[in-house]
């Protein structure tokens, strides 16, 4: 899988190869700090937890948990798949198939200590990034968001809950049920095609 | 006094005046009977599922006007291009430009662009000089007489898809938000196209081609620029006045709806007079301010605007359709030729399609969810003409123009043929093709949560690639937004709560209260979410409810000038909502509804009639007060018995030091005893929300005190209000109500909850008074023991407002304070003018010193 991306040709897979290069100061891999170059990334308020992204394991495909310490060329396109968009040519199993893959994108981001689940911590913990760009904003009031995200969640996928039942967190099969119903076709993906219109860089 | 020698007129008791009042009483009889009309149609449910509104209303405008010309025996009260122009057109482009889904817009801004400009100058020419073959093919009869420069005028004007014709069918269609937008979107930018290629057109043919010079050529092109850049300059222009101007309107609320629409109106009228595109101007003016514009103004406002924009938008398209009905029965203007009309139908329709088939199958090139073909058939089938181009056509000079008969009565053909044909097949035409539907699923959390999440990382992602795609730019408009157009734009307190995550949160959470008062409360005691460090779905709703409260904030009490105390930046729930929530919030406590019912009477009833009651309901309330007798348990004044918990009475006081010495006298009677999931309708001790102006003819007034139906336990909180206001920290400044809440509300949250209670207050404040230096002071009073009989004067000079207790406690009881606040708000400006009247700072603050002594004495 790594290294072939269906949809891009070779002339882009040329373009992300130089880009890659000009991150990683010529070096053949990636390390975290390399991101700190990216000045407009500076401002994005779930930064780490996207940067982490480039080195998970899972995503990566290398290891059902942990951190990659740095990351190939290679490693750089996988991630780099879960933007593609769904070609016109897919059929329903693919559609459906490449919309999973990219949901799990998402879960793994959220899903920090890669258990399985997004635990309300977890959760708590993305929605007070995500609300960190407002510091107006108190920590108290993320985590009452994220308490009734999860309150959502435990009713939409566990339904009327009986007294006496825990819901631990949000598991892979809970996310998809979340998502079900909503149009993730526009939402996560890049266009690598005008590539020529590629920012030559800072 | 006439001389006496001439006999006096004598008093005239019946005259007849109708030609002073002609003029305006047409308008508006007509615009009640296409009103009416709209009532009729609505009664059956049948007619209007199958037949659009605009068919009928055309229907109808045609048996007016063929009444009208029977009676009157010639055309009357037509469509004028003037009034359509300046009056009938400008609300409706308003009221979509103001609602329209900017998100939406800008995430397809590059097929409806391509659209709105290449696909209208492709339908302009091509059917233009398809006609102008037809004609040198002989089939358009020689007494046409038209050239080639005549055609493509009226081909530019024939070729735009007319934004009212469309919003009036589609909106009945509900295809999916996608299609909608494509072609809404491109009926409204189309304008500027359209409004250059008539004029380029109009003044090419009465300069007559042969003196056309290439120059003019390439003015025509620049012009295109000018009139759609200029259009959309001035229009945000004025978007910037108006969300600056709503920015200061703070004291001044009650204009805020009407700054919104002369502004608006404004921007239109601008455009029109430089001979720009005027409906661009008001689309980007809607567009541009509304953000601003509603975090800045009130929540009433708000509602004000939404539904007088609606109202105007409506009572203008359905004016427009009755008259184009109407204009259709002036023979006198008809000239057919059915050559024309006939090849005009076959090339608008055959262009249109080939047009929008070319254009997307350039633009699926690069669009990530490229349109298929059934988007294409409803693109092709929807572009529907109207009165715009009917307006144009009446515009056109008989004199340059020889053919403009037959151009008129092609149009009319025209607009009725696709208003009224395809209007009518539209709908079977969507269902038997099964477009996608818009899908009407509520907003949830998550939903949100991860959207931003995803805008996140896609702008990250482009970051990282290096590739300034769309997320790019957007991120950067964002925080462009953020850190100088908001903070410029926006109320100080709305900017710094403003967010989308919490707004939703908070509609959210205003649902749930909402549904859980309507199953009557039982979720509290029936569901047991329990999840492993977190507060249950109701303490959600007890926050909800609570914010509520809050937002009503001094609404809690009798306020005056209630316009002010709404706070802008937070409440974002819809008007529906806000109805929703006081019926909602009201039904469940019937018990109260006797009791209440002057509420309602004051609701519809009269000024005058609002006034005796609410005074009535003041005297009492303060009788009852003094009839106390400087008691110290207020629960004896109450008519019902109490529960036996009640033992003591509290006060809390904030003094508020200043010219107006207003005197915040809180009594709260409160059971200490914690209450049970039962005594949740038990709402005895609801304490009167009581604050009243002090009006020295209240004061004067009464003896004997009422019973206290509404809240029998007194909660008095009397400062007088607008010099409170001018005084109180709290309405100045931040504008950030404080919020007390006394930690013995936690007592009455079932044990189970009291984390997530005592977290969502703990939100509450937070959010209520930020990080800021100039937050006022708040004197937290610790929750007094049974001594807690002397009142407690704050040792803060500052002044301080304490939330009562009681009234974050009916986060609980929300019926009756919810129900309650709006229904006492909506009285209280009428009593403003009065009281100012009455009030001077003198008076109020003696009297309040004798209520203060009186509280001192407790």
């Amino acid at each position: 899988m790594p290294g072939s991306l269906p949809g891009v040709s070779s002339d882009q897979i040329e373009q992300l190869r130089r880009r890659f290069k000009q991150l990683s100061g010529d070096q053949p891999t990636i390390r975290k700090e390399h991101f700190n170059n990216v000045p407009d990334l500076e401002l994005n308020p779930i930064r780490s937890k996207i940067v982490r992204a480039f080195f998970d394991n899972r995503n990566l495909r290398k290891g059902p948990s942990g951190l990659a310490d740095e990351i190939n060329f290679e490693d750089f396109l996988t991630i780099m798949a879960y933007f593609q968009p769904i070609d016109v040519i897919m059929d329903e199993e693919q559609v459906q198939l490449c919309r999973k893959e990219k949901l799990r994108f998402l879960f793994h981001m959220y899903d920090s200590d890669s258990d399985g689940r997004i635990t309300l911590e977890e959760y708590r913990n993305v929605v007070e990034e995500l609300l960190s760009g407002n510091p107006h904003i108190e920590k108290d009031s993320a985590r009452s968001i994220a308490d009734g995200a999860m309150m959502e969640a435990a009713s939409v996928c566990m339904g009327q809950m009986e007294p006496d039942q825990v819901y631990e967190g949000i598991t892979f099969d809970d996310f998809l049920k979340i998502w079900q119903g909503i149009d993730i076709e526009t939402k996560m993906h890049v266009r690598f095609l005008n590539m020529e219109t590629m920012a030559l860089c800072h | 006094a006439g001389s006496p020698g001439e006999p006096l007129p004598g008093l005239v008791l019946f005259r007849w005046q109708w030609h002073e009042v002609e003029a305006p009483y047409l308008v508006a009889l007509w615009i009640l009977v296409a009103s009416l009309a709209k009532i009729v149609f609505h009664l059956s449910r049948k007619v209007t599922s199958v037949v659009p509104e605009s068919c009928l209303l055309i229907l109808l405008g045609l048996v007016l006007g063929g009444i009208v010309l029977a009676v009157a025996k010639k055309a009357e009260y037509q469509l004028e291009p003037g009034t359509f122009f300046l009056f009938l057109l400008p609300p409706i482009v308003l009221d979509s430009g103001y609602f329209m889904p900017s998100r939406l817009l800008f995430d397809n801004l590059g097929a409806i662009l391509t659209y709105a400009v290449v696909g209208t100058l492709w339908n302009a020419f091509t059917t233009g000089a398809a006609l102008w073959g037809l004609q040198q093919a002989g089939l358009v009869a020689p007494r046409v007489q038209a050239g080639l420069l005549d055609f493509l005028l009226f081909g530019s004007l024939i070729s735009a898809v007319d934004p009212v014709a469309v919003l009036a069918v589609f909106e009945e269609v509900h295809v999916n938000e996608t299609l909608f937008i494509i072609v809404f979107g491109e009926s409204l930018l189309n304008d500027a196209v359209t409004v250059v290629l008539y004029k380029v057109c109009n003044s090419f043919v009465e300069m007559g081609s042969a003196n056309v010079q290439a120059t003019d050529y390439l003015k025509g092109v620049a012009s295109l620029f000018v009139v759609s850049l200029g259009g959309a300059a001035v229009g945000l222009v004025f978007a910037f006045l108006l969300a600056l101007t709503t920015r200061f309107t703070k004291r001044v609320r009650i204009i805020e709806p009407l700054l919104v629409f002369l502004l608006a109106y404004a921007a239109y009228l601008t455009a029109e007079m430089a001979s720009l595109s005027a409906i661009l101007a008001v689309t980007m003016c809607g567009l541009g301010c509304k953000k601003y514009v509603e975090a800045n103004i009130s929540h009433k406002s708000r509602t004000t605007v939404k539904y007088t924009m609606k109202t105007l938008a409506s009572c203008a398209e359905t004016v427009i359709f009755m008259l184009l009905g109407i204009s259709a029965v002036d023979s006198s203007k008809w000239a057919w030729d059915s050559g024309l009309v006939l090849g005009t139908l076959f090339f608008i329709l055959f262009f249109r399609a080939l047009g929008v088939v070319l254009q997307t199958w350039v633009l699926n090139q690069f669009r990530l969810v490229p349109l298929d073909k059934i988007d294409q058939v409803v693109m092709s089938y929807g572009g529907l003409r109207g009165a715009v181009a009917f307006a144009l056509v009446i515009l056109l000079d008989k004199t340059k123009v020889p053919a403009k008969d037959y151009f008129v009565a092609t149009t009319i053909v025209v607009v009725f043929f696709t208003v009224i044909v395809q209007g009518l097949t539209i709908k079977p035409l969507v269902k038997w093709l099964k477009v996608k539907r818009s899908e009407h699923h509520k907003p949830t959390l998550n939903q949100e949560l991860h959207e931003h999440t995803f805008d996140h990382i896609l702008a990250a992602v482009e970051d990282v690639v290096g590739h300034h795609g769309y997320h790019y730019w957007r991120d950067r408009w964002e925080q462009f937004d953020k850190k100088y157009l908001s903070q410029l734009l926006m109320r100080r307190s709305a900017y710094r709560i403003r967010d989308q995550i919490w707004d939703v949160y908070y509609r959210l959470n205003i649902r749930d209260a909402i549904s859980f008062v309507d199953q009557g409360g039982h979720v509290l005691s029936s569901t047991g979410l329990t999840l492993p460090s977190m507060p249950s779905r109701n303490s959600v709703a007890e926050t909800s409810v609570t914010n509520l409260l809050r937002e009503s904030g001094s609404g809690a009490c009798l306020d005056l000038q209630v316009i002010d105390t709404v706070r802008s930046g937070r409440d974002r729930e819809d008007a529906v909502m806000h109805h929703l929530l006081c019926g909602g919030l009201y039904k469940p406590r019937r018990r109260y509804k006797a009791s209440c019912s002057r509420h309602f009477i004051l609701e519809d009833a009269q000024e005058r009639q609002d006034k005796e009651v609410f005074q009535q309901n003041m005297k009492r309330r303060l009788e009852s007060f003094k009839s106390t007798k400087h008691n110290i348990c207020f629960a004896k004044s109450k008519p019902r018995p109490r529960k036996a918990g009640c033992k003591k009475a509290r006060a809390f006081f904030g003094t508020s030091v200043g010219a107006g010495a207003a005197v915040i006298l809180t009594v709260e009677s409160e059971e200490e005893e914690e209450e049970s999931d039962s005594s949740e309708t038990e709402k005895d001790d609801e304490g009167i929300i009581f604050v009243a102006r002090a009006t020295s003819e209240v004061l004067q007034e009464g003896k004997v005190s009422g019973s206290l139906e509404v809240c029998p336990s007194p909660r008095i909180i009397p400062p007088s209000p607008t010099c409170a206001e001018k005084e109180l920290p709290w309405k100045s400044g931040q504008g950030d109500l404080v919020v007390y809440v006394s930690s013995e509300t936690t007592k009455i949250v079932p044990v189970d909850m009291q984390k997530g209670w005592n977290q969502s207050i703990s939100s509450l404040e937070s959010l209520a008074s930020p990080s800021c230096t100039q937050a006022p002071t708040v004197t937290r009073l610790p929750p007094c023991p049974l001594a807690a009989e002397e009142p407690q004067a704050p040792l803060d000079p500052r002044p301080s407002f304490a939330f009562p207790p009681s009234l974050a406690k009916a986060g609980r009881s929300r019926s009756e304070s919810s129900a309650d606040i709006p229904r006492q708000q909506e009285l209280q400006p009428l009593m403003q003018h009065e009281d100012q009247s009455h009030l001077s700072p003198g008076t109020a603050s003696s009297h309040w010193c004798i209520q203060f002594n009186r509280g001192g004495r407790l």
